[in-house]
């Protein structure tokens, strides 16, 4: 999981705990506009935030939610009970949502459904906001109760006569194959080829696609005024894969999709040419004759001469050929539905569109009357029709885990518990049915079954009720009336009678791990909330713990004065060897600790990297350049400050990079390079430092513009302008106030870059190089340290006190003969191994009126250090040890002071001054 | 380029993206009357179906991929 993403999940996590906790206080103070206004935030910024994955589902019920909220809080829409327990129920989901994506690193693709659901029912609340939410009106699935069902007259509504024939007779065999069929219709936002989206690659790639069309949403405007990048055309299309398939394949724009089922016989719609052709009354009689007497091949073949003796654009053929389709599919199956041949035969009769209400209704009583499962042929009323495939399952799972309960040996007093807890889960299966009135004759069945006490009354109510593999019933008997609202309220029933089988299952001692098919996101309060595993720690708890453990390394270093003082002052040599060792105990555990500390707060340098390939791919775009970018140790770690601070310098390096470095494909071709250009940043751990390299193969820097460019801004004079090096040439872009770019570009060029990158990296110990090869390209090479916490310094020593000084500015110690110290100029230097190091005094800087201390044999204690580029003596008295402490900036009065750059407490309690040696030379 | 513009007709070749669509809606604003061969087209963003739409462009050659040539005839074909 890569690490923005797990940034995410942690915060949504957060997130969804500061909703559910808004909510709450919402409750007591449902007026409060400020708790409203932060509640919002919170939903705004989570959706913001998710969209920057690829979890569509995710984002549109935060979506819905954020308008919801933003409705409220612009009173449009009062805050209600209703309302935050959907938001918390939404909340919720995006909660099981992101376990998903926790635990398996992505999102299963079910959700869709789910998704639109909460999404709706958040909206209706925002569309009802006039009339009070009726909690009886259920939310969400109203819309979806009547394009459950694929009844003809809905069909018939659906633009089908536009589909060729050829493809409505493809679709009936498959519908007659057992393929559920689906009209979608699909219409696109205006905006979504600014988004990137392709509509017609998407329809195109629809699984069982067996027609599409396109349509325009309105008529065209002259061509002068079209707007070629505003979608207006709407698709539409017929296909036979299933819903769960359809909702995955158009997850991204699931709300602008609309998808109904079709019913078969909707598609028989005869056309073609309605004028002459005899309208053939034998014909008809016979073939009536022949479906009364079942003989359905007869009927082929008549139906068959009849079409060769026709004109095949003529509406009669057309009729004849469904007819002939419609009897063949019959025949396949063997079973007759003689009411739609018998419609089709009418039609043929009257020239009119075949009436297909009353087969409706015939086909419906049919099978009610009989027990067998519906024939394939007339999926009209399958069980799909009512509930969907997923939903009855869960009704099979759960009535087969009641008979596995009622089947149990009746050897204890189980029973009367069992028979209870069944018929809960039964009753809760009849009411998500829809069908009520059915259970009175449960409780009755139950009231015999407890005074048996034996099961097998129910058993015997169960097998009449749902007999095996006959659920069928259930579809039917959602066909009734009540159908919408048992519908409407299926989601909640059902899992609410899930909920009854689960602790029907409970109740009975060894029941089957029947209803857990579908877990449901509605969480509760007492449900175990996994926790999260990492910590969001406040950074000033780690800052705290950081001084802690420093004074502690003071404290510690203590230990070796004690032993010193006392083998010295009060002659016990074992007590001391003893502290000694009892140090180095406390040393080792400390180091353990500090290093752990350090280790919190230690990030990876992808932190940063990982907005560059953006950053990268933006700004080649818009300077019309092709680079590559390569990145390397994106894992390597440093302390979150150093890494923080990197951020903007390694911005403005990529850039100037990119604008000044690489040059365009075609002076690329004419220099024989690749016309794409390498940018390359490479991030790796030497020893205690982070190097960070950034590297182009781009013109490199040219030296003598530089130092023109340098002179003419008077950055440096005419001599300098004569006898700098190339290489001290190429570091001037680190000076203050140069730019090399011509033009002034929004990119770089103003000359505020590279010094500023260069103080932001001095600013955290670090040092940054540049080398470039003209032509070839041009490498940045960062030094940061690992971390900040820890300063290794050098103590030594003026007019009696004890000064320190960064180790990573001392280059070497010396001791110089006072003989051959010289004054040039007013100044001092000492010739050191042939090179002329100038010196300063220590004492005359810091204004310490006390000449320099000589040793015995006369010599100077010279500490040279590096300034940049160059090296200085600075004459002190005596060195001392170097240190590892703990740098406190200076605070209060003191900040002011830029000499020091901070101080540290010593082992034995003395306190240490730091020099920042840049300021004071 | 996906898009060959000859001088009366423009010859769509395999994938016609959406940045096609504004330099085909400019061609067909200077020639009106021009057709469009789509034989060798294999898939086009709807931008551009919109401009042949709302060009009512003729349609010289329909493409030669079934599943395309169907989409398109509903869109194309008055």
């Amino acid at each position: 999981m890569n690490p923005l993403l797990e940034q995410f999940l942690s915060e949504a996590r957060d997130f969804l705990q500061g909703i559910s906790t808004k909510l709450m206080e919402l409750e007591d103070a449902p007026d409060d506009a400020a708790l409203m206004g932060e509640l919002f935030r919170l939903v705004h910024t989570l959706k913001g935030n998710s969209g920057l994955f690829d979890f569509p589902e995710m984002t549109r019920v935060l979506h819905a939610g954020e308008d919801l909220m933003d409705a409220v809080r612009n009173g449009r829409v009062e805050y209600s009970q209703i309302l935050a327990d959907r938001l918390l129920n939404a909340m919720d989901f995006v909660g099981m949502l992101c376990d998903e994506i926790e635990s398996e690193g992505a999102m299963g693709s079910t959700h869709g459904t789910d998704a639109a659901r909460l999404g709706e029912s958040l909206r209706e609340l925002m569309q009802s906001a006039d009339k009070a939410p009726d909690e009886s009106s259920a939310p969400a699935a109203g819309t979806a109760a009547d394009v459950e069902t694929p009844d003809v007259q809905t069909s018939a509504r659906l633009p089908l006569a536009n589909i060729a024939e050829a493809a409505r007779m493809e679709a009936y065999r498959r519908a007659s194959a057992g393929d559920p069929l689906h009209w979608l219709a699909y219409a696109p936002d205006e905006q979504c080829f600014y988004q990137g989206d392709d509509p017609f690659f998407l329809v195109r790639q629809t699984p069982e696609l067996l027609w599409g069309g396109i349509e325009a949403r309105e008529s065209w405007p002259p061509l002068a005024d079209l707007d070629a990048y505003a979608c207006v055309l709407d698709f539409g299309l017929l296909t036979a894969a299933s819903r769960p398939e359809l909702e995955e394949q158009y997850r991204y724009v699931i709300d602008q999709v609309t998808l109904t089922p079709v019913a078969p016989l909707a598609l028989i719609v005869p056309q073609g040419d309605t004028n002459g052709g005899p309208v053939y009354d034998d014909f008809i009689s016979d073939a009536q004759e022949l479906l009364h007497a079942g003989d359905l091949a007869g009927l082929s073949r008549s139906v068959a001469t009849m079409l060769e003796l026709s004109n095949p654009e003529l509406w009669v053929a057309s009729a004849l050929r469904w007819l002939q389709l419609v009897v063949e599919s019959e025949a396949a199956t063997a079973a007759a539905t003689p009411a739609i041949v018998d419609a089709l035969l009418e039609s043929l009769h009257s020239m009119e569109v075949p009436n297909w209400e009353g087969v409706d209704a015939t086909l419906l009583a049919g099978e009610s009357s009989e027990s067998a499962p519906a024939p394939a042929s007339a999926p009209v009323a399958t069980l799909s029709a009512a509930l969907s495939a997923e939903e009855c399952q869960a009704l099979e799972a759960i009535v087969t885990a009641q008979r596995a309960v009622l089947s149990q040996p009746e050897d204890s007093g189980l029973l009367p518990g069992r028979i209870q807890s069944a018929v809960a889960a039964l009753s809760g299966c009849l009411r998500a049915c829809g069908d009520q009135t059915a259970v009175p004759s449960l409780e009755a069945v139950m009231a015999e079954a407890l005074a048996a006490n034996s099961g097998a009354a129910l058993l015997a109510w169960l097998d009449e009720r749902f007999p095996a593999g006959a659920l069928e019933f259930t579809a039917s008997d959602a066909q009734s009336p009540t159908q919408s609202a048992a519908e409407s309220s299926l989601d909640h029933q059902s899992a609410s009678a899930q909920a009854s089988a689960t602790s029907a299952s409970a109740a009975s001692t060894a029941a089957p791990p029947a209803a857990e098919g579908e877990v449901k996101f509605g969480r509760r309060a007492e449900d175990a909330i996994a926790g999260p595993k990492s910590l969001k720690v406040d950074q000033t708890k780690i800052d705290r713990l950081m001084g802690l453990i420093g004074e502690m390394v003071v404290a510690k270093n203590g230990l070796p004065y004690l032993a010193s003082r006392a083998e010295e002052k009060f002659g016990v040599r074992e007590l001391s060897r003893d502290i000694k060792g009892h140090y180095a105990v406390i040393n080792r555990i400390a180091e353990e600790m500090q290093d752990a500390i350090m280790q919190v707060r230690m990030m990876p340098v992808s932190f940063v990297f990982q907005r560059f390939p953006r950053l990268v791919r933006d700004i080649s775009r818009k300077l019309g350049k092709d680079v590559h970018l390569v990145m390397e140790g994106e894992d390597t770690e440093a302390d979150k400050n150093i890494i923080e601070s990197l951020g903007d310098p390694l911005v403005h390096i990529v850039r100037n990079s990119l604008d000044h470095g690489l040059e365009s494909p075609e002076a690329r071709a004419d220099a024989g390079k690749p016309a794409t250009g390498t940018l390359s940043l490479r991030a790796m751990q030497e020893s205690d430092r982070v190097v960070i390299e950034i590297k182009d193969d781009g013109q490199g820097i040219d030296p003598e513009v530089i130092k023109r460019k340098a002179y003419a801004k008077g950055l440096i004079d005419e001599a300098t302008l004569e006898r700098i090096s190339n290489q001290d040439a190429v570091n001037l872009i680190f000076a203050a106030g140069l730019s090399t770019a011509e033009t002034v570009s929004d990119l770089s060029g103003r000359g505020v870059g590279m010094d500023v990158v260069r103080s932001a990296v001095e600013n955290v110990n670090g040092s940054i190089a540049l080398t470039s090869v003209l032509g070839q390209g041009t490498q940045l090479r960062m030094s940061l340290p690992l971390s900040m916490a820890v300063t290794n310094v050098m103590i030594v020593v003026s007019n009696d006190q004890p000064f320190g000084v960064p180790m990573d500015s001392v280059v070497e110690t010396v001791r110089v003969p006072r003989s051959s110290i010289r004054t040039i100029k007013r100044s001092l230097a000492t010739v050191l191994r042939g090179h002329v190091v100038p010196l300063k005094s220590l004492n005359t800087l810091l204004g310490i009126e006390a000449p320099h201390q000589p040793n015995a044999d006369d010599e100077l204690a010279v500490l040279v250090v590096r300034l940049g580029d160059e090296t200085l003596g600075l004459l002190v008295d005596d060195f001392r040890e170097t240190v590892d402490i703990i740098l406190k900036p200076m605070t209060g009065v003191l900040a002011s002071l830029s000499a020091y750059s901070g101080s540290a407490l010593m082992g034995d309690g003395s306190v240490l001054m730091v020099l920042n040696v840049k300021e004071i030379l | 380029m996906p898009i060959e513009f000859q001088s009366d007709q423009a010859v769509l070749l395999d994938i016609v993206t959406v940045e096609e669509a504004e330099t085909l809606l400019e061609w067909l604003q200077e020639n009106p009357a021009a057709k469009v061969n789509l034989a060798d087209c294999t898939h086009l963003h709807p931008a551009n179906l919109q401009v042949l739409m709302a060009a009512k462009s003729g349609i010289d050659a329909w493409p030669k991929e079934a599943g395309l040539r169907a989409w398109l005839e509903s869109a194309l074909s008055d």
